[in-house]
């Protein structure tokens, strides 16, 4: 059974905020919430449960170990953080673009929601939650609070004390006093002279004073006082910023204002002065939200390119949190580090970034440009295009251009593999490779073959492609031993040459020229056989594997899937498919491709040696599909289903034209979800405290004298009930049972018996009774996730079923007419 | 139409001068200006911010200070040492008075306008009672070292402050004693410079407000000498300070052409918690703005540049009318050019003599907006000095262009001017 689930949606939404006691970091990230832990910046937990994108996250006010959150699927959950459980879900009804809390609002929140009957206008609602005893409550008790607000999260904010709510829109700012019912509206001037552009781009209220602070297009942040009359109204204007103001964050105290924009440096106003400022800078990306944390001792600052920044409250920088980034152009393609297993693609400007996929978070980034990059609109930069790495994962090959369309600068640059330094280093730079673009570069994959058979393959539009070789230095003042050079050039009738791709065995090359596929004999550079499947360009090729080796796979412009078989020179098979992208299993001989038609993309997954697909997936997400890869496994999974035998050994990864990274999973939600969710890792995230300190000096010193009198069995026992009281003491207070209960067991771990055996029988009882305990306190939850489970599998089986049967049939048509190509030729 | 051709004369240098003072009048009808070259302006704000009276400099006479008092009296002070009364009736110096203390820094009137007090040179500030027919000196107030650059009396009249170079005082008029002695660089951490106090209010609250040379504006407790809030406005100096009437707003003017309004204004809405806040930054001068004023709607401001801008708050203003409208003053609005229309000369008044000029002239035609060439070029006939330390009040030319007259605050002079050929000649009459 498989079901198509966003593994790392990576568009960060919503706010990122810190929680009690600066601990915790939750973060709206995609479909889910995350936390992670502030002093090991660690993802301690991740709540999913939104069937949408997260739109907004608030602490509970009254209860800051409880969190709402709302999202585009028109609930708003309440959730324990500290456990990862939900406790509530409201469903609303319609999309959910922001959520606020209030402290004086006793029972209610507020959401910002589309206007019925009006497209892109948006409207700031409260909405009443019932108490009521079930899990799932309805929160339909609306009422308008303000009409015509923005979309976004920061064109709203609410003043001290929740007197007045304050939204911005275009060049209007409109105050809202709950009490008097009085709505007053400033507005600039939409003139942009000198430069100005009064546009708002976020609000914030100052906590203690009647004070509202406001972003400007042009980099202005304005001060806002005396709003309460329309006339006397003032305020006083900072700038510093040279472009848009992103966000601001006022201090817990009012007396520091933090902003950020597009210059990657945060600044920090004090006492709203524009003289006294002080600055972070080279951040790394543009700042897009900045977030103080309850306490004041934090603040995070959310980038663009996924990344959270911790900075403490002097401003110093104190960690970061990387995802995975989002590069504006992914040139290089999904390439699969064989070394780590990391993704690799283009990551800050001039970068690669290793992207660890189990663990979620970024390797390393190296440097491939390496030069200064500066941001400026209309300014040519140079960037990554091309990468390949060779099958050991000892060398690297990268390309990188300028982005000037008509003479484009051309650098090739081969990195070796340093064991001792763990990164790659700089072997080889060719400046010019080829005279026009490049468009595709291989290595030649071969494992038993010594080092001396690695062949690095471009193709280029100056319609060659080349062969490099490594070849020994001779210069002896030379610090590396080997060096990369041009051994061969072929061209082709003068084509373009678009794709190039190694045969498994490394004994052929085939080379795209436009139209026509071109085989080489890659030890002695000859032609040996050219195929061609009219009209339209070859897209992309692919050699077959392991028992599929002779055959070449080849996608053309115009629709077709042609498959052709290297021993007889003829065409296989041919489907009508508009590929979009081709992409081979290195460990098995399945061949993933994924058409776009009708604006969706779909996935078949084939053997090239029957024409017949083995696995299809219709509809599997309605952006556009770039780019994919097959990430082997650490070790097999065991799948009981025959249809999805192919993803044993290798997990599929995609990448849309939005950035968003996919994959395929045979496990449904909650499998996935469980094991995180049982996890309590309180003790890692808690602080060190003088109190911790102490008593671990204590323990210890207890050990070293157990040690030093001769007392292992006694230190073996205490090993032994540690984990029983380290469950009582991390199961939260309100699911135990009464302390009466509890206190003979609790003793009893303690007490030292002197019977190793009994001591071990106590200890199992204890864990017994405090798992007891825990189920209890689920049993609420466990029922109602069960039920929504097999729903959910009943409907996806049943999608399956009636896809498969459709697709039987559109391909015995195809089929047919495959039959028909076949005996024309 | 007729035709015309339209001469740009681009040889008249004149270099304005920059404003040194502004005095608002108490019940706000009229603004006293006075000028680096010692020219004092009355501008009448009822007529349209009209400029009703000039009184022409003098060389020995600078102005530093202008005060109304006793009425509709103006009274100027400058580092001559004098205190001056203007006869604004014959546009002339009615009647001087020798200061005794040397330069005179800065001269303010009391609340009533019965008293002037100047600040001089040799750090004493002295008292002068204003009595009709003149103005008589009444006591000298505690003397300490350092020249006296800035004068203010508490509404009531019992106390002044007088800011001096690192420190201001606090002077009870009664006693003649220094009450409080508060140095302004003392949060400055060990610079060596020193830190100028360039203008100082003392507001009915007891709050002494300074500006100084570091671009401060400082807010002080007079009776604890403690600070109480500090805004730097400016990384360069700031030079003048103007307080409103209901002591609700200040403004600042700084070295960098620059003026910044603060405002009193609640903490919270509806609290009785207020605090001054910077709000409103304006740049209308290119240099120094030595003299800023506060009417009741609107800012004031006079630079080195010789410019004078009033800038209305639009909250202030009841509707919008002619009166909201941004005025500036830049170029001189006396006649200064005279034109001897059949001999084709051009007469300059400058403020030490005169230049007369012979204009230039074309022999083509040619369509609108074309520029012709010149088959001669515009000619400087003579430069005419005038003696003495005054400066010229008016002068004219006559159509003929042979004769041309000048007259100065207490002189009339007539000359007569004869071209022959290229050699030009002067008589007097």
């Amino acid at each position: 059974m498989v079901s198509p689930g966003a593994l790392r949606v990576v568009r960060c939404g919503g706010s990122a905020l810190c929680g009690a006691r600066a601990v915790y970091l939750l973060c709206a990230s995609g479909d889910f919430v995350k936390v992670y832990s502030v002093s090991t910046e660690e993802t301690l937990r991740l709540m999913g449960g939104h069937a949408d994108l997260v739109t907004g996250i608030q602490l509970n006010p009254h209860n800051h170990m409880q969190l709402y959150s709302s999202s585009l699927d028109g609930t708003i959950k309440l959730w324990d953080f500290m456990d990862g459980i939900p406790i509530k879900t409201f469903t609303v009804g319609s999309k959910l673009l922001a959520l606020y809390t209030l402290p004086s609002a006793e029972d209610s929140v507020f959401v910002v929601i589309p206007k019925k009957g009006e497209r892109d206008t948006f409207q700031l609602v409260s909405v009443k939650l019932t108490k009521g005893a079930g899990q799932d409550l309805e929160g339909r008790e609306l009422s308008v609070v303000l009409d015509g607000v923005g979309a976004s999260v920061k064109h709203i904010a609410f003043g001290r004390e929740g007197a007045y709510v304050v939204s911005v829109k275009d060049v209007n700012l409109k105050v809202y006093f709950f009490k008097r019912k009085l709505l007053n509206r400033f507005s600039l001037s939409t003139v942009k002279t000198k430069g100005g552009d009064n546009r708002f781009s976020c609000v914030v209220c100052h906590p203690t004073e009647d004070c509202i602070a406001t972003g400007h297009a042009d980099g202005k942040i304005r001060l806002w006082r005396n709003f309460h009359h329309r006339k006397e109204y003032t305020y006083s204007t900072l700038h510093w910023h040279h472009d848009i103001v992103m966000d601001l964050a006022f201090s817990v105290e009012g007396t520091r204002l933090l902003s950020g924009g597009v210059e990657s440096v945060l600044v920090q106003w004090h006492n709203e002065s524009s003289c006294q400022k002080d600055f972070l800078p080279r951040l790394g990306s543009p700042i897009e939200y900045i977030s103080m944390s309850s306490d004041g001792a934090l603040c995070c600052t959310l980038h663009t390119d996924n990344r959270i920044t911790i900075i403490n409250s002097n401003l110093r920088f104190s960690r970061s949190i990387q995802g995975l980034i989002k590069s504006r152009d992914v040139k290089t393609g999904l390439v699969v580090d064989p070394r780590t297993k990391a993704l690799v693609l283009n990551g800050e400007p001039g970068h690669l970034q290793f992207y660890s996929l189990q663990s979620d978070q970024q390797l390393f980034s190296l440097d491939i440009v390496q030069r200064q990059y500066i941001h400026q609109a209309d300014l040519k930069q140079s960037d990554l295009v091309k990468v390949a790495f060779s099958a050991q994962g000892t060398w690297l090959a990268t390309v990188e251009e300028s982005e000037e369309v008509t003479d484009p600068e051309l650098q090739l640059k081969l990195w070796f593999y340093n064991e001792e330094a763990q990164s790659f280093e700089l072997n080889t730079r060719i400046n010019t490779p080829h005279d026009n673009h490049i468009t595709d570069m291989c290595f030649r994959d071969m494992d038993e073959l010594g080092d001396d058979s690695l062949i690095l393959v471009t193709t280029g539009r100056d319609c060659v492609f080349k062969v490099w070789v490594m070849v020994g230095d001779t210069d002896p003042e030379a610090q590396q031993s080997v060096s990369w050079s041009c051994d061969f050039v072929g061209s082709y009738h003068n084509y373009q040459a678009t794709n190039c791709c190694f045969s498994e065995d490394g004994s052929l090359l085939a080379v795209s020229f436009e139209e026509t596929v071109t085989v080489w004999d890659s030890l002695t550079w000859d032609l040996k056989c050219t195929f061609c499947h009219p009209p339209g360009n070859i897209r992309k090729i692919c050699f077959g594997r392991l028992t599929c080796s002779k055959y070449l796979i080849g996608a053309t412009d115009y629709g077709f899937l042609c498959c052709w078989n290297l021993l007889t020179c003829a065409l296989e098979w041919s489907a009508h498919l508009n590929v979009v992208v081709l992409q081979p299993d290195p460990l098995s001989e399945h061949i993933a491709a994924v058409s776009w038609l009708s604006k969706e993309s779909s996935l078949f997954v084939f053997k090239p040696n029957e024409p017949r697909p083995i696995y299809i997936q219709r509809n599997l997400c309605k952006e556009k599909i770039l780019l994919a890869a097959f990430v082997p496994r650490d070790e097999p999974e065991m799948i009981s289903s025959e249809k999805c035998l192919w993803l044993r050994k290798s997990q599929l990864f995609f990448l849309t034209d939005t950035q968003e990274l996919m994959t395929l999973s045979t496990k449904s939600l909650e499998e996935r979800l469980t094991p995180s969710s049982k996890q309590l890792a309180v003790e890692e995230s808690l602080p060190v405290t003088p109190f911790s300190l102490l008593l671990g000096k204590h323990r210890r010193q207890q050990a070293q004298e157990d040690i030093d009198l001769g007392k292992p069995v006694v230190h073996h026992k205490q090993e032994q009930a540690s984990p029983a009281v380290k469950e009582l003491l991390h199961t939260p207070a309100h699911v135990l049972p009464s302390a009466s209960f509890l206190c003979t067991i609790f003793i009893n771990s303690l007490l030292i018996s002197k019977e190793n055996k009994s001591a071990e029988e106590v200890a199992d009882e204890v864990e017994m009774e405090s798992e007891k305990a825990e189920d209890g306190s689920d049993e609420e939850d466990v029922p109602a996730m069960e039920q929504e489970d097999t729903s959910h599998m009943e409907l996806l089986g049943e999608m399956t079923c009636k896809l498969s049967k459709s697709q039987e049939k559109e391909l015995r048509k195809i089929r047919k007419m495959d039959y028909s190509w076949i005996s024309a030729f | 139409m007729g035709e015309f051709k339209v001469h740009r004369v681009r040889f008249f240098g004149l270099v304005p001068a920059g404003v040194r003072c502004l005095a608002c009048h108490p019940r706000g009808a009229r603004l006293a200006l006075a000028r680096t070259d010692g020219a004092v302006e009355v501008y009448n704000f009822a007529a349209n911010y009209f400029q009703e009276k000039v009184i022409p400099g003098h060389e020995g006479r600078s102005v530093e200070s202008l005060c109304w008092a006793g009425g509709d009296r103006l009274f100027g002070a400058g580092l001559g040492g004098d205190i001056t009364e203007y006869d604004l009736s014959g546009l002339s110096v009615a009647r001087g008075l020798d200061g005794g203390g040397g330069p005179i820094w800065s001269m303010v009137a009391n609340g009533t306008g019965t008293q002037l007090a100047i600040g001089c040179e040799d750090g004493s500030v002295k008292i002068f009672q204003v009595i009709p027919g003149g103005i008589q000196f009444e006591r000298n107030l505690d003397r300490r070292k350092g020249r006296v650059l800035c004068l203010s009396w508490h509404p009531s009249g019992t106390h002044i402050v007088a800011g001096s170079i690192d420190f201001f005082r606090v002077i009870n008029v009664t006693s003649g004693q220094t009450v409080q002695r508060i140095m302004v660089n003392h949060h400055v951490e060990k610079t060596k410079r020193e830190c100028v106090v360039w203008a100082i209010a003392l507001l009915s609250s007891g709050t002494v407000v300074s500006a100084d040379s570091f671009g401060r504006v400082q807010f002080w407790d007079w009776e604890q000498g403690t600070l109480a809030e500090s805004h730097t406005v400016s990384t360069s100096a700031a030079l003048s300070l103007a307080v409103s009437e209901k002591e609700d707003s200040i403004v600042v003017g700084t070295s960098t052409g620059a003026t910044y309004q603060l405002q009193l204004l609640p903490v919270r809405l509806g609290g009785l918690e207020k605090r001054w806040v910077r709000t409103k930054p304006f740049q209308f001068h290119s240099h120094d703005v030595r003299a800023v004023a506060h009417s009741p709607t609107a800012l004031i401001s006079g630079g080195l540049d010789a410019q004078l801008v009033i800038r209305p708050l639009m909250e202030r203003m009841q509707k919008k009318s002619y009166d909201a409208v941004l005025r500036k003053f830049t170029f001189p609005h006396r006649r200064l050019v005279s034109c001897a229309r059949k001999a084709r000369l051009l007469l300059f008044q400058f403020s030490q003599y005169l230049e007369l000029w012979r204009l230039g002239s074309t022999e083509e035609t040619g369509k609108d907006g074309e520029v012709l060439p010149l088959c001669r070029m515009p000619e400087h006939l003579l430069q005419l000095k005038s003696k003495g330390p005054e400066h010229i009040y008016c002068s004219c030319v006559s159509p003929c262009g042979t004769w041309v007259g000048y007259s100065t605050a207490s002189r009339f002079q007539l000359y007569r001017v004869r071209c022959d050929g290229d050699g030009v000649s002067l008589r007097k009459v």
